[in-house]
């Protein structure tokens, strides 16, 4: 059975079609890539995975059950976590803090506990502490823990979204451009980072890409988004030789060229 | 009795609108609820009364003398206050903020200088009140609804046939690509603090004859966000239907079911305008982009 | 000498309410024009039930806590609920702030616009400083805890938050809750210190004076509210100057604080005995090295 489902999804803002129709299911432990050009409905979907958005029309099915209108904080308990296209971060807090804080479901102290500050919160805090520095260590951002999340640079903040997204331990993690303005050599740290949670965390993954090289080199399997609406889905060389993909991504003019 | 309550509630509306549309112009170039508008309106009354009584120069100065007044104040506020804010693009609640700071700045320098002494304007309007179908309908109130048509219609005349205006309602809609487009903002703003304290003047003028002069009437101005808030925020149109629908509806709730209800019924809308129908009847929605 | 104690019991009682609002606006970024509400709220509340009912001084403040965390929820469940834009709400606050203080002046249990006088002066130097001391210590707590990192998060980035199954409601409504019962304490004390309270006293104005206190100290900081409310009560107090002049001073300082350093005193830094030790040497160096974090 398919760990996620989308069954004809569309969604309508104010009468313009964002998402039309669009199926497709992802295995457990598959890693796809969903492509297509700019302002093709990919982010969309994944707002509409989350919960941001409610679908117009359609189902989105995630481990046997119907999840479609539920709200985020139900959907990211029952097992999905992202990332975004513009980094979102909690810009003010230290590395550390951006993973403690989504750590919070493991600490099991009351309002009152807290409030008084009892042993129990400084122990479980503390163990919180060691939690995060295991995520921090698993994307190689231990030397920054204290400092603030905006102060990094680019590339590292990226790779916290990452470790923030793993720690939520999800079961499916979208990663929307993750090697967004990224360059050669960081791309190549970036595919090693990603098959390494894959396999650590038995992840199922959904990537939204348009580095084309980390795209074939991570996924087997491509979806292609093109006006909000599935051109194609298939294996890496399929897509590769699809006339179609050309033509979306260069127009009608150089298709035949 | 119905159709007293009707006209009196009307006229009341009338300034409430005339309060609003300076507010909403203000809220639909900037985006940010100018706290600062109710004491623009205030010191407006001010310039109004002084010209009146002091100068004895006649209504006629002393209303342009109160519109002029208010809307190189209005300049003034902007410039000084707001413009190193909105250079820095500074969110709306900072702005807001600053729009606090320098309404209460304001109104204790008219009560450190001037004093907190109730002005009531001379007899500018008959007091015999004119009979309209059986209800009495004082001069005043009839003067302000009419000023109030004329200059908000004057206002839409503005700003639907003249290139500026044009200006100012493209910038309204996006400020970003209207400046893209060789609009020159700062001088845009200028000219919508202008207008809107032009129209504070105005309101100034109508509510210190009808409530007297002082430094804290600018308190009734909280109608016109009301108004704004119903009418939805940033819509031109809205603030005038908002403050007349305000205005007539305050007066049916003061009339037919109590006076003290009246206030705590015009805020608990507000609230319920902000919940259930941000944008108000006449606004549009804005929602944040993830 | 009594002159400057009851400055600074007027101090603590007004740390109490804009610690709380620094819960709620600093750490939560919410603003609010309307927490004077809550102050009334807390002060009529206790004030009645020790002038009436000659309740316990400690149990009237309780009350006084409880009431306006009820009536903060009945603000907060549709506002918070609908997800109001930042400066929609602060709005909201403003018309809930006005509607209490009208609705105040038409009690007759209240003795509306003449207000309550004669009330037992119960709230002495060290009381004040007793629940100061304990709402800066609860407020820290509760920073700290997940409570704390969870509202920065949904200050810093609502969607983000969300997305890591932060409940934004939950959040904002016990921020808002904790704020209103810390402005009913405040408001609690007030009434038993200045023996007299009045709706009048309980204005936007105080509302904005609370918001502006926790801006001008720095959001995201408990330390600095404090020194900004110290900084607001005690210039113009020791300085003597008239009361309106203060109020054209606050507003002045207001729009500059924005204008020059919206960043507040403190920033997002906290003062601490490490802070200060860092001032100094920057201060000794002669300001040469640039700014050092405080």
């Amino acid at each position: 059975m398919a760990l996620i489902e989308l069954k004809n999804v569309t969604k309508v803002f104010g009468g313009i079609v964002a998402v039309k129709n669009v199926s497709f299911s992802v295995e457990k432990d598959e890693i796809i890539g969903l492509i297509g050009p700019n302002g093709a409905g990919k982010t969309t979907i994944f707002n509409l995975i989350t919960g941001v958005y409610d679908a117009t029309e359609g189902k989105i099915i995630f481990q046997g059950r119907d999840i479609t209108g539920e709200n985020p904080v139900t959907i990211v308990k029952s097992g999905i976590a992202r990332t975004f296209q513009n980094i979102r971060l909690f810009n003010k807090l230290s590395v550390l803090e951006n993973i403690r804080t989504v750590l919070f479901r493991k600490a099991d102290y009351n309002l009152a506990n807290a409030l008084l500050r009892t042993p129990k919160v400084v122990r479980i805090e503390k163990k919180l502490c060691d939690k995060s520095l295991e995520f921090l260590e698993v994307v190689g951002l231990t030397d920054y823990i204290n400092n603030r999340a905006d102060s990094l640079p680019y590339g590292l903040q990226r790779k916290l979204e990452i470790a923030r997204a793993l720690a939520l331990e999800p079961k499916l993690l979208l990663l929307d451009e993750p090697a967004a303005g990224m360059n050669p050599d960081e791309c190549l740290d970036l595919i090693e980072l990603i098959t390494r949670i894959k396999k650590e965390y038995n992840l199922t993954i959904i990537m939204i890409e348009h580095h084309m090289d980390v795209v074939m080199e991570l996924c087997p399997r491509i979806v292609v988004i093109n006006f909000g609406e599935k051109l194609m889905e298939g294996s890496k060389e399929e897509v590769q030789n699809d006339p179609r993909v050309l033509k979306a991504y260069l127009g009608e003019e150089y298709s035949y060229a | 009795m119905f159709l007293q309550t009707l006209v009196t509630g009307l006229s009341i509306g009338g300034v409430y609108a005339l309060m609003a549309v300076g507010y909403s112009l203000v809220f639909s170039i900037l985006n940010f609820s100018n706290f600062a508008h109710g004491t623009i309106i205030m010191l407006g009354a001010y310039v109004g009364y002084f010209i009146i009584s002091n100068l004895k120069l006649g209504f006629t100065f002393s209303l342009v003398g109160a519109i002029i007044g208010a809307a190189i104040l209005a300049v003034l506020n902007v410039k000084l206050a707001y413009t190193p804010l909105i250079n820095r693009r500074a969110s709306s609640l900072y702005l807001m903020i600053t729009a606090m700071g320098v309404s209460i700045f304001l109104e204790n320098m008219v009560y450190v200088t001037v004093g907190s002494h109730f002005y009531s304007f001379p007899e500018i309007f008959k007091q015999t009140s004119i009979k309209f179908f059986n209800s009495d309908i004082s001069p005043l109130d009839l003067w302000a609804l009419v000023f109030s048509f004329i200059s908000i219609y004057g206002l839409h005349l503005f700003l639907t046939k003249t290139k500026l205006g044009t200006a100012i309602r493209a910038a309204s809609y996006d400020m970003t690509i209207a400046s893209l487009n060789g609009v020159n903002m700062s001088r845009l703003i200028s000219v919508v603090f202008i207008l809107a304290g032009s129209f504070a003047g105005l309101a100034g003028i109508f509510l210190g004859i009808k409530y007297m002069v002082y430094p804290t009437m600018g308190w009734i101005t909280n109608k016109a966000y009301i108004a704004a808030v119903i009418g939805g925020l940033g819509s031109l149109p809205g603030a005038v239907i908002g403050g007349i629908l305000l205005g007539v509806i305050e007066t049916f709730v003061s009339v037919y079911i109590s006076s003290t209800i009246r206030d705590v019924f015009s805020f608990s809308m507000v609230i319920i305008f902000l919940v259930f129908l941000p944008a108000g009847l006449m606004g549009r929605h804005l929602e944040e982009k993830v | 000498m009594d002159y400057i104690l009851g400055v600074i019991a007027v101090i603590c009682i007004e740390t109490i309410a804009t610690v709380g609002l620094a819960v709620f606006t600093g750490f939560t970024g919410l603003f609010s024009l309307g927490h004077a509400a809550f102050m009334a709220i807390g002060a009529y509340t206790a004030a009645i039930l020790t002038y009436f009912y000659n309740a316990p001084f400690i149990l009237a403040l309780i009350a006084g806590m409880i009431m306006s965390g009820l009536i903060s929820i009945i603000l907060g469940f549709p506002t918070l609920r609908a997800k109001l834009r930042g400066d929609y709400f602060a709005i909201a606050t403003l018309g809930f702030g006005e509607a209490i203080r009208v609705i105040l002046e038409n009690m007759s249990i209240t003795q509306g616009a003449r207000g309550l006088p004669g009330i037992k002066h119960y709230t002495t130097l060290p009381v004040a400083i007793f629940f100061a001391v304990l709402v800066l210590w609860l407020t820290k707590n509760f920073i700290w805890s997940k409570y704390g990192r969870n509202a920065i998060a949904v200050r810093e980035d609502a969607v983000a938050a969300e997305m890591a199954g932060i409940d934004l409601f939950k959040v904002r409504m016990l921020s808002l809750i904790y704020s209103a019962m810390c402005a009913g304490l405040a408001g609690g004390l007030f009434a038993h210190y200045l023996n007299f309270i009045q709706p009048v006293m309980f204005t936007s104005i105080l509302s904005t004076r609370l918001t502006s206190a926790v801006v001008a100290g720095g959001m995201g900081s408990i330390t600095g509210p404090v020194i900004a409310v110290a900084l607001f009560i005690a210039v113009p107090e020791l300085l003597r100057v008239a009361n309106m002049w203060r109020l054209v001073a606050y507003g002045l300082i207001l729009v500059l604080i924005m204008i020059y350093r919206p960043s507040g005193i403190m920033g997002y830094h906290e003062l601490s005995f490490e802070a200060i030790k860092n001032l100094l040497r920057w201060i000794s160096r002669g300001k040469t090295a640039g700014r050092k974090e405080m």
